[in-house]
């Protein structure tokens, strides 16, 4: 078994907000491996992208704060790090890839001049070896004639090209740790192909760590060594990718692996649904989060969260009545 | 094969773009470049292709908020390509919209009642009364709760606003459909969900979709029909389970290939084209898919290819030259 690089253990992350105080990242713990490729998969609002953020330290100020927990990168934990400390690790050590590249971008920069800041920022090169780094990187991630695009604005470059220089930027610095927020959500399909293909290949290229954000759940499948699932700001269940796949022990998870419609299918068959909707952060359940909606909730879930517990040395779940299901 | 609700024959809608000082229409944006398909009635025809490709265009020039630049759209055996807005409203009624994002197709400042009973105002349908009386009973069929009448957008989530979509689309008791990436937006639980309530629907009113969308997997559950477009063009169209099994055309082969399965064991050999799409402005000479195709051929850049059908199965069409 390879050593945790990043471990998040018990991470509290809460919003200041009008009407209260949301706490959108609840008790959330999980570890990404060396080499390895974690899946964080959920709903919109279940805390994935907070969760990326808090890591990060990128949380929106003054509103946002990790309240508690610990996020333990290479031994040291990063939620008590200097800002100081910490802007020599983003970008460097640790490195992010967001869904939407136009808004990633800046627009009035040169794609050339947006790579070279990451490389004269963290490295001590000159003008001259950024330029040519970043040419070399540019080529790296698949990008025609790089010498060129260097001089050009993003809104010159589709889609798919933009996202390429995004992770570009990412991997300027060789960080050990990508953490990619739904990178390809926004791209066609042929495109996410190519997309998760080169961010794949990087990887094995590069060795680092990939935690990978998204709500597809065939994306994980294919990608993914480990999956954390979260629901309304918890992790209900989290294990190895065959475990959750084969074996799904939550019933969410299984409502969301039922729900897909896939090629194989029977055409307008009825497909099977998860009833109502997410609860709002500022009303949350007492007990199970997933009570409203859950075929299997009986009383007690109504009363007590569950906890995290053991279906397998790998595979973890938060439910009380996993086993009788 | 059963009478045509809907029939378009080689339609195109090219838009200008204007350039120089004197923004003279010098080049056209070729978005939909003779494309000709037909709907029967209580059928849904899926419609696939990637961003760019035309496929929205195509369901607005059907519905005649977009001008087409030549071809014809026959819809219930009248032809109303060149309809004026007057002559049209009547055909209005039977072809509905439903579209991507309920939040910007839906008036903020509206009351869901209002937003659902607008088409029948327009239409000059029922007196004050019967109008409220048909919005609840549209609630109901939507699964929405009745007081959700004096309610606003803003307070209702991504699929129950889709639902509220869904009910004004259906308010005049439509013919035609055109739902453009209805469930697109949403996310995955909530997806399935709308899914089982526009078949259902479909079943009960006998509507027929014009269903665009680029997840094929979606768009193979709800289709009986599928059409590929790329690039503004039909590459290919058959019965769903056919276009699956047995796709011809390369581009529907990587489309199908880069789909994300499910399954963890299944590690399949991907079939990933390189390339981005080209512009529509500047397409490729010949087949537009050449720069992109694996298997291209030196004919491929220079003769065009037209929609055929090489297989035992005759409603599947290809348009690629491998086909000869």
């Amino acid at each position: 078994m390879s050593e945790a690089l990043l471990e998040v253990s018990h991470l509290v992350t809460e919003f200041d907000t009008d009407e209260g105080v949301v706490r959108a990242v609840d008790d959330v713990s999980f570890s990404a491996l060396a080499g390895e490729t974690l899946g964080i998969v959920g709903e919109s609002g279940c805390g994935k992208s907070v969760t990326a953020l808090s890591i990060m330290r990128l949380l929106p100020q003054p509103m946002g704060k990790i309240t508690s927990g610990e996020v333990l990168f290479k031994g040291r934990d990063l939620t008590r790090l200097p800002l100081t400390e910490m802007q020599k690790i983003r970008g460097a050590d640790i490195s992010m890839v967001f869904q939407e590249p136009m808004t990633a971008l800046n627009p009035v920069h040169t794609i050339g001049r947006q790579i070279t800041e990451v490389l004269l920022l963290h490295r001590n090169y000159t003008a001259q070896e950024a330029i040519q780094e970043a040419v070399k990187i540019l080529d790296r991630v698949g990008i025609p004639s790089p010498d060129i695009r260097m001089g050009e604005y993003p809104h010159q470059l589709s889609g798919g090209m933009r996202q390429r220089v995004v992770i570009a930027i990412a991997l300027a610095c060789n960080p050990s740790l990508l953490i990619a927020d739904e990178p390809t959500t926004a791209l066609d399909v042929t495109i996410q192909a190519q997309i998760l293909e080169l961010i794949k290949e990087l990887q094995s290229d590069l060795g680092m760590s990939v935690i990978l954000i998204t709500h597809d759940l065939g994306v994980i499948a294919e990608t993914c060594d480990h999956v954390v699932v979260m629901y309304a700001g918890r992790v209900v269940e989290k294990g190895s990718v065959y475990d959750l796949f084969d074996n799904p022990a939550h019933p969410y998870t299984r409502g969301l692996l039922a729900s897909i419609p896939r090629l194989d299918t029977i055409p307008k068959a009825k497909l099977s649904v998860i009833d109502g909707m997410v609860p709002g952060l500022l009303d949350l359940p007492q007990g199970c989060r997933f009570e409203n909606r859950c075929p299997h909730a009986q009383p007690s879930c109504t009363h007590a969260s569950p906890l995290i517990e053991q279906v397998s040395t790998s595979h973890e779940v938060s439910c009380f009545r996993w086993q009788d299901l | 094969m059963s009478e045509s609700l809907l029939k378009v024959r080689d339609l195109k809608m090219h838009f200008p773009v204007k350039e120089g000082i004197f923004l003279r229409a010098s080049k056209f944006n070729k978005a939909v470049d003779g494309v000709s398909l037909d709907i029967a009635p209580g059928e849904t025809l899926g419609l696939v292709g990637e961003s760019g490709c035309g496929k929205s265009t195509l369901g607005r020039c059907i519905t005649r908020l977009y001008q087409p630049t030549a071809g014809s759209i026959e819809f219930c055996d009248q032809d109303i390509t060149h309809l004026g807005s007057h002559a049209l409203k009547p055909q209005r009624q039977h072809i509905q919209m439903i579209f991507q994002d309920p939040m910007e197709s839906l008036n903020s400042r509206h009351t869901v009642g209002d937003i659902i009973q607008e088409p029948l105002i327009v239409q000059n349908i029922g007196d004050r009364a019967s109008r409220a009386k048909r919005v609840l009973e549209l609630l109901n069929i939507v699964g929405l709760p009745a007081r959700s009448v004096t309610r606003y957008p803003f307070e209702f989530s991504g699929g129950q606003r889709q639902r509220i979509g869904i009910a004004r689309a259906l308010a005049l008791n439509p013919k035609l459909v055109i739902c453009d990436e209805p469930v697109s937006a949403l996310d995955v639980s909530i997806q399935s969900q709308i899914l089982n309530l526009l078949i259902e629907l479909q079943q009960e009113f006998n509507l027929s979709y014009l269903f665009i969308a680029h997840d094929l997997a979606v768009v193979k559950h709800i289709s009986d029909r599928i059409a590929i477009m790329y690039l503004g063009k039909i590459v290919e169209s058959g019965r769903s389970e056919e276009i699956y099994r047995n796709a011809q055309h390369p581009y529907t082969q990587s489309l199908i290939s880069a789909i994300p399965v499910p399954d963890p064991h299944r590690k399949v050999q991907r079939q990933i084209i390189s390339g981005d799409v080209p512009s529509p402005i500047a397409p490729p000479s010949g087949c537009t898919f050449h720069p992109r195709c694996p298997s291209a051929m030196s004919r491929c850049s220079q003769d065009i290819p037209h929609l055929d059908s090489p297989m035992a199965d005759k409603s599947h069409l290809v348009s690629c030259h491998l086909m000869d």
